[in-house]
């Protein structure tokens, strides 16, 4: 019998539980019960069900599926740039330069902008009046008159990504030179004595090495950047023509603007599926690394 | 192995050019909020301000009836009290059962996998169940109940990295405590939590600034100066009418300062914390 196994203390597990179940269980219990409704976010006459016809109208809803797509293309630039970048800086950092444990101290900064301030400064920073990108690209000739970034349907999208990525790149970067940091120097110093050169060093040796780590970046800044709502709502709050508007923007704008909850929610649990399947992808990159 | 020069010398370009990325939009909001409002409506911008202007600082941390100053300082106040009885509430729960989770694994792993599960969910998924039980029961617009919201995303990430360090902690020392006829009350004080205190602060510091962070449901559930917290005011003055950048920014820069600074003093410890929360070396 293993020693760990005496008395049962079980009960320690109950305050946890109690307080997940009551801010984690029962909402999402009640969101699938709404998602076959048709309640209104003010109760002006009482919720019928209405089945699966929440769910059959949301793949023809071109606007969901629209704002899925918007949700989709955010994810896929927002996470390339930021492992390319992340990455990179990463290799850079990890180089014998002077001055790089400073520049490392640095990386902490985007990170800990929080993010409401992060889309409010860039706000301001592409202001169409009076915006520092406007004045800057003005003096030095790239443009003739100033540009209305995030009010453009071509600019918008593209000048939230640029937001995002100044964030949250850094994240990728610690996680990935923590990684290159406990890689041990021997392993490089012996296979360039057996006259490896360094671009053979770096897919044999370090790449391995550091892939796990930017495998469980990757996935986690998915998660996330799926999920993204606060900056947008900040710097375009869904506009200009939907073209940032994002499944979570598009979600809170059915229930809480337009106070159609039971449909509101259908579209919520369809999302929770969609990440659900990311979760799961994530959990078991983890589960393979602790194994 | 020597690097040869030409690679040496763009290694340290690409090292200027990353600091100028990472530097300059947080400089330039710096900046702004001590630059007078004059000279942020010129076209082209004054760059370097003509005076330095602190005048937007002193009119956000000054209170007086009605004023921006009571409504900013008041979020300030309400940012904090909800962080802290947030991560409070979270720790006093999840310290014990990450202990269990650790100790008495098996089936009850599950626990963990539905905990680390719900808090990767969007929170779109729960706002709109808590929303309907907040009006009903009158608890809108109230840091406590903002605070019990927000352990929904704040316990879940308590109990999976501390879970994870406790794993840390060797078991032979609590055995030997057991050999003693230590019961469990001794057992955790006297071995598991002085052990357990760097990662717990770590954890604590991570959960704080999530909840600093935290815009979505603060704004869903908050309209006053009861309870709004600062990313609501930030959120609502950018997006508002108001024209006077410097003092947006300046409200940004406060709001910045706790994260940033606690960020550049405790950098070590969070990266590791960061780093623990997916990569276990």
């Amino acid at each position: 019998m293993n020693r760990k196994h005496i008395g049962n203390y079980d009960y320690l597990l109950i305050p946890m539980i109690l307080i997940m179940g009551i801010v984690i269980g029962w909402p999402l219990i009640q969101t699938v019960i709404y998602s076959f409704t048709d309640a209104q976010l003010l109760e002006i006459q009482p919720a019928q069900s209405v089945g699966l016809q929440n769910f059959a109208k949301a793949f023809q809803n071109k606007g969901f599926l629209n704002s899925l797509r918007v949700s989709g293309v955010f994810a896929f630039f927002v996470v390339f740039s930021e492992v390319l970048l992340g990455t990179s800086v990463a290799l850079l950092l990890n180089e014998p330069l002077k001055g790089v444990k400073i520049v490392r101290g640095l990386l902490i900064l985007p990170w800990a902008v929080p993010t409401i301030v992060n889309a409010m400064m860039w706000r301001l920073i592409y202001n169409p009046e009076y915006g520092a990108l406007n004045s800057l690209l003005y003096q030095w000739g790239f443009i003739e008159k100033y540009v209305s970034w995030l009010g453009s349907a071509n600019t918008a999208l593209g000048s939230i990504i640029i937001a995002d990525v100044w964030k949250n790149f850094s994240l990728v970067a610690m996680t990935v030179l923590a990684s290159l940091q406990s890689l041990p120097e021997q392993q490089i110093e012996a296979a360039k004595i057996d006259g490896a050169n360094s671009w053979q060093c770096f897919f044999t040796i370090t790449l391995p090495h550091i892939l796990p780590a930017i495998e469980v970046a990757t996935v986690m800044r998915i998660i996330e950047a799926i999920k993204v709502f606060d900056i947008i709502q900040v710097m375009t709050k869904g506009g200009p023509a939907n073209k940032t508007r994002s499944g979570s923007i598009f979600i809170y704008q059915e229930a809480f603007t337009n106070s159609r909850i039971g449909s509101g929610s259908a579209y919520a649990i369809i999302m929770v599926a969609l990440i659900s399947i990311l979760i799961i992808i994530y959990l078991k990159i983890v589960n393979r690394k602790e194994r | 192995m020597r690097k040869p020069l030409y690679v040496r010398i763009l290694q340290y370009l690409a090292m200027v050019l990353l600091v100028i990325f990472i530097i300059s939009p947080f400089l330039w909001l710096v900046i702004m909020s001590v630059s007078t409002s004059a000279d942020l409506t010129t076209k082209p911008l004054r760059w370097i301000p003509s005076q330095i202007d602190f005048s937007s600082f002193k009119e956000l941390l000054t209170m007086g009836d009605n004023s921006r100053g009571e409504l900013f300082v008041s979020a300030l106040r309400n940012s904090l009290t909800t962080a802290l009885s947030a991560v409070s509430i979270s720790l006093l729960v999840t310290v014990p059962a990450a202990w269990l989770l650790s100790r008495y694994s098996g089936k009850k792993n599950m626990i963990l996998g539905i905990a680390i599960f719900t808090f990767m969910l969007p929170p779109i998924a729960y706002c709109i169940p808590m929303y309907k039980t907040l009006v009903r029961f009158k608890l809108m617009d109230n840091s406590f109940s903002l605070a019990i919201v927000y352990c929904s995303m704040i316990l879940p990430f308590c109990v999976w990295l501390l879970k994870s360090n406790v794993d840390d902690i060797p078991f032979e020392l609590e055995e030997a405590c057991i050999i003693d006829g230590a019961g469990l009350w001794d057992r955790l004080v006297r071995i598991v939590l002085p052990l357990l205190m760097p990662a717990l602060a770590t954890v604590a510091i991570m959960a704080l600034i999530q909840a600093w962070d935290e815009y979505f449901y603060a704004m869903l559930f908050t309209s006053s100066k009861n309870a709004m917290t600062l990313p609501v005011v930030i959120a609502n003055l950018a997006s508002g009418r108001q024209s006077r950048y410097n003092l947006i920014a300046a409200a940004g820069v406060l709001a910045s300062a706790p994260p940033v600074i606690i960020g550049m003093i405790c950098q070590k410890a969070l990266i590791r914390g960061l780093v623990a929360g997916g990569v276990k070396e």
